[in-house]
C-alpha cells in the first residue's frame, strides 16, 4: 500500500511538472512573438477597467493598425480585482505585463519606476515631437521624476475644483464664492446663522486615513497655499511648512466653527447638506442623470481652492487628479518602441483628444485645451468644463515616491485627522506628521 | 493514475502555501527583478505593529459579538421553520437569500441607511434630538458590522440547525414528555445537547469566519475609526496590495493562520468538553 501511495505521488507530481513545462513554453512562445515571427510586431494594450476609455482605445488601435500592418495591437481591461495596481503587480510578477498600459497615477509609477518595471519615456525616439506636438510641455512639466526621467505619459488632467452652491451663496449676500480662507471662515459663521442644520463641506474621508483621499482635500489646500511647492522630492520631505500648518489651521478652524460634516451622507452638496464641494468633471455625467436640476452658473459655480489671507488668490494651484501611460520594461525593445510609435501616432492629432474628451470627460492633459479651436465647440456646449480645461497646467500631479501610500496615510494619521477631531493643534500635527513621514522616508 | 484531489489538492493549495511561507521571508513586492531575504523580520514588525496588534484584537471583539447573536438568531430560525406547518422548503429558501447577497451591495445599502441625511438619522434628530454617529462611532461601528454579518448567515446556519432539528428522533421527546419534561425544560435539557453536532458545526464556521471578514469593514470604515473595526484581511489586503509590501503581507497572512487555527482548536476542545458531558463522542 505503502509503495502505490508513493508511486501515486510521484505520478501526480510529474503531471504537474508536465502541465507547468507547458505553460511556460507557452509564454516564451508568446513573447517572441513581438521578436518578428513574420515582422509583425505584437503590443497588449491594457486599457483601464472602464468601458469609455476601453472603446476609445480599440478605436485608436483599429486606426493605427489599417496605417501600420506591421504592428498588431490587442487592446483589453486591465484586471481589476482587488484593484487594478494589484493586478498590475500580479500580471509582472507572473510574467504576462502587457507592454503598454494607461490608467497610472504618478505615485504607482514611482513604485513600478522604483522596481525597474517601467521605461522611461524620454528616451524614446521623438519624445521632444510627442510634447511639442500635443502642446502638453508645460501640463508635462510637474511629471519629471526625481531621477528627471518622464516615465508616464499624462492622458488626462482633471484640475480640481471647489462647487459652491450658488444659490445658498446668494441667500447669503454672496455673488462670488470666497477666495480666502477668512472669506470662507466668515461665509460659514453666516451660514451657520441662517441655516444650523447646513454645513461648508461634507467629507467623511476627513476622518479616515484613507491614502488616496488626501488628494481631494489635503493635497488641494496645500498646493493652492504653497504654490504648488513641492511635498516630497526624490526621498527627502521639502514642503512648505509655513503653508503646510496654515493648511492645517483652515481645517481646524473649519471644524471649530461647526462647518464641516465628518459622517457619510448621501449627496450632501446635491441636497444643499453642504455648501462646497471637491469636484471633479466625472460628476457632470452622474448629475445629468439623477440631479439634472443642477444648473451650471444658476445653482452651483467653479472656483479654485481659497488661500490663505497673505497669498494671492488669483492664479493659484491645485490637484491634478491625473493617470497615464507606461511601457513595461518586461517587453521587448521592438515592442516598446512599436508602442511609443503608437501613442505617437494617437496624439499627433487633436482630434483624437477631442474623441477622447467627448467619450470619457476626461480633458485631455493639454496646455492648450481652452485655447485650441478644435475643443472649442465642445466646451462651448458643455461650459462646466472650460474652467477644469483652463486650470490643467495650474494642476500639480501626484508626488513621485514609492512610499506614496504611506506617507499620505501618515498625513491623513498624524495631522488631518486629529486636527479635524480637535485632537492636535495645527503645528503639533505638522511636526508629528513630518517627523513620521521622515521616518518612513530613511 | 494519481488522484485528481490530489493533483487539485497540489496545485492550489501545496504549491501556493509553499510559495507563501518562502515569499513571508523575503521584501519582495512582486514587481521588482532582485529581492533579499530578510529572515524572520517581517514577522517581528507584524509582531510589533500596531495596526496587527490592533486586527488580533478587533477580531476577537467581533466574534464575541457576533458568534452568540448569529447562533441564537439563526437557532430561533429554525425552529420557527421546524415548527410551520407547511411550506418550509420556502421559507427555508427566503431566509437563505441574504447568504447569497453581494456583501458590497448590503454594505453600501447600509452605508445609504446610516448617513446622516438618511430617512431615518433625519427622524431621530428630528424626533427626539438625537445624532448618532453610527459608523463613526468605535463601538456602534464594530456593532453595525457583526450584526450585518449576523444577518448575511443566520439563514445558512439556520439550515444546519434546521437538519439537526429534524434528524432528532420523535421518541425522545416522547420519552422526555414521559418524564415530565416539557416546554423550556424540554427545550433546554433535550432538544439543545440532542443539537450538539450542528452547534459544533455552526461555532466552528462562525469562529473561523471572524478572521477571514474583509468586504463590510473596507466599504463601510475602511478598518476604522481608530482601528475599531480593523480586521486581518483589511492589514493583509493594505499591505499587499496597496504598499506593495507583499512579503510582509504574506507574513501577516501566515501569523492569522496560525492564530486561526489556535483559535478553532480551542474552541474545539471546549465544544467536545461539553459534548463528552451529553454523551456525545
Amino acid at each position: 500500500m505503502k509503495k502505490k501511495g508513493f508511486t501515486k505521488l510521484i505520478a501526480a507530481l510529474l503531471v504537474v511538472a508536465l502541465i507547468g513545462t507547458g505553460c511556460q513554453g507557452q509564454n516564451e512562445g508568446k513573447n517572441a512573438k513581438g521578436d518578428g515571427a513574420n515582422n509583425v510586431v505584437e503590443i497588449d494594450f491594457w486599457a483601464a477597467p472602464n468601458p469609455t476609455q476601453q472603446s476609445f482605445w480599440k478605436k485608436m488601435a483599429d486606426g493605427y493598425m489599417k496605417e501600420h500592418k506591421n504592428v498588431k495591437i490587442k487592446v483589453s481591461p486591465m484586471p481589476e480585482s482587488p484593484s487594478s495596481e494589484a493586478g498590475i503587480q500580479s500580471a509582472i510578477a507572473s510574467g504576462h505585463a502587457p507592454v503598454i498600459s494607461e490608467n497610472i497615477s504618478r505615485g504607482f509609477a514611482a513604485q513600478l519606476a522604483a522596481s525597474h518595471a517601467i521605461v522611461p519615456l524620454d528616451e524614446f525616439k521623438g519624445f521632444a515631437e510627442l510634447i511639442s506636438k500635443r502642446q502638453m510641455k508645460e501640463t508635462i512639466s510637474g511629471w519629471k521624476f526625481a531621477d528627471n526621467h518622464q516615465y508616464v505619459l499624462p492622458i488626462y488632467s482633471n484640475a480640481m475644483l471647489f462647487a459652491w452652491r450658488m444659490d445658498v451663496l446668494k441667500e447669503l449676500g454672496y455673488d462670488a464664492p470666497p477666495k480666502t480662507y477668512s472669506e470662507v471662515i466668515e461665509l460659514g459663521k453666516k451660514l451657520k446663522k441662517k441655516y444650523p442644520d447646513k454645513f461648508l463641506w461634507a467629507r467623511a474621508d476627513l476622518v479616515k486615513p484613507t491614502w488616496w483621499a488626501r488628494w481631494f482635500d489635503f493635497f488641494m489646500l496645500y498646493n493652492a497655499a504653497s504654490n504648488g511647492n513641492n511635498f516630497i522630492k526624490g526621498n527627502k520631505f521639502v514642503a512648505d511648512d509655513e503653508a503646510g500648518v496654515k493648511t492645517l489651521q483652515f481645517f481646524s478652524d473649519l471644524s471649530k466653527n461647526d462647518l464641516l460634516l465628518t459622517r457619510e451622507a448621501t449627496d450632501p452638496f446635491e441636497n444643499a447638506t453642504a455648501i462646497m464641494v471637491d469636484l471633479g468633471p466625472w460628476t457632470f455625467p452622474y448629475w445629468a442623470e439623477k440631479f439634472p436640476e443642477m444648473e451650471f452658473k444658476q445653482n452651483y459655480v467653479l472656483s479654485l481652492p481659497p488661500v490663505p489671507d497673505d497669498v494671492d488668490p488669483n492664479n493659484v494651484k491645485t490637484f491634478a487628479d491625473t493617470k497615464g501611460l507606461v511601457i513595461y520594461a518586461s517587453a521587448t525593445k521592438e515592442q516598446q518602441q512599436a508602442a511609443f510609435d503608437f501613442i505617437k501616432w494617437v496624439y499627433s492629432d487633436a482630434n483624437n483628444d477631442l474623441a477622447w474628451f467627448k467619450q470619457t470627460n476626461l480633458p485631455p492633459a493639454r496646455d492648450d485645451l481652452s485655447t485650441n479651436e478644435a475643443f472649442a465647440s465642445y466646451l462651448a456646449e458643455n461650459p462646466q468644463l472650460k474652467q477644469y480645461a483652463e486650470n490643467i497646467p495650474n494642476a500639480i500631479p501626484p508626488m513621485d515616491n514609492e512610499k506614496t501610500v504611506e506617507i499620505q496615510e501618515l498625513i491623513g494619521k498624524e495631522a488631518l485627522n486629529p486636527v479635524v477631531k480637535g485632537q492636535k493643534t495645527a503645528d503639533k500635527a505638522w511636526e508629528d506628521m513630518k517627523k513620521a513621514i521622515n521616518g518612513v522616508l530613511k | 493514475m494519481a488522484s485528481p484531489y490530489l493533483i487539485y489538492s497540489i496545485i492550489f493549495f501545496l504549491f501556493p502555501l509553499c510559495w507563501a511561507i518562502y515569499l513571508a521571508f523575503t521584501n519582495w513586492n512582486l514587481i521588482a527583478p532582485d529581492y533579499e531575504m530578510v529572515g524572520l523580520q517581517n514577522f517581528i514588525e507584524a509582531f510589533f505593529s500596531k495596526s496587527v496588534r490592533a486586527a488580533f484584537w478587533v477580531t476577537y471583539k467581533f466574534m464575541l459579538m457576533f458568534v452568540p447573536i448569529v447562533i441564537a438568531g439563526s437557532l430561533c430560525l429554525a425552529l420557527i421553520i421546524h415548527s410551520l406547518p407547511k411550506l418550509k422548503g420556502l421559507f427555508s429558501v427566503g431566509y437563505f437569500l441574504p447568504y447569497l447577497a453581494s456583501g458590497v451591495a448590503s454594505a453600501i445599502v447600509v452605508n445609504g441607511v446610516l448617513s446622516y441625511n438618511s430617512p431615518l438619522n433625519t427622524f431621530f434628530r428630528h424626533s427626539f434630538g438625537l445624532d448618532i454617529d453610527w459608523l463613526g462611532s468605535p463601538i456602534l461601528a464594530p456593532l453595525i458590522i457583526a450584526l450585518m454579518m449576523a444577518w448575511k448567515f443566520m439563514g445558512y446556519y439556520a439550515l444546519l440547525f434546521l437538519s439537526g432539528l429534524e434528524s432528532i428522533p420523535k421518541e425522545i421527546y416522547e420519552a422526555a414528555e414521559i418524564d415530565g419534561a416539557v416546554g423550556w425544560k424540554r427545550f433546554w435539557h433535550v432538544t439543545v445537547p440532542m443539537l450538539y453536532p450542528s452547534f459544533y458545526t455552526v461555532t466552528i464556521l462562525a469562529v473561523g469566519l471572524m478572521f477571514g471578514i474583509f468586504t463590510e469593514p473596507y466599504v463601510l470604515t475602511g478598518g476604522g475609526p481608530d482601528y475599531s473595526t480593523h480586521t486581518w484581511q483589511l492589514e493583509i489586503y493594505n499591505q499587499a496590495f496597496e504598499k506593495l509590501n507583499a512579503g510582509y503581507g504574506t507574513a501577516i497572512a501566515i501569523i492569522n493562520s496560525v492564530v486561526t487555527f489556535a483559535s478553532i482548536l480551542v474552541f474545539r476542545k471546549v465544544l467536545e468538553k461539553w459534548g463528552a458531558r451529553h454523551g456525545w463522542e
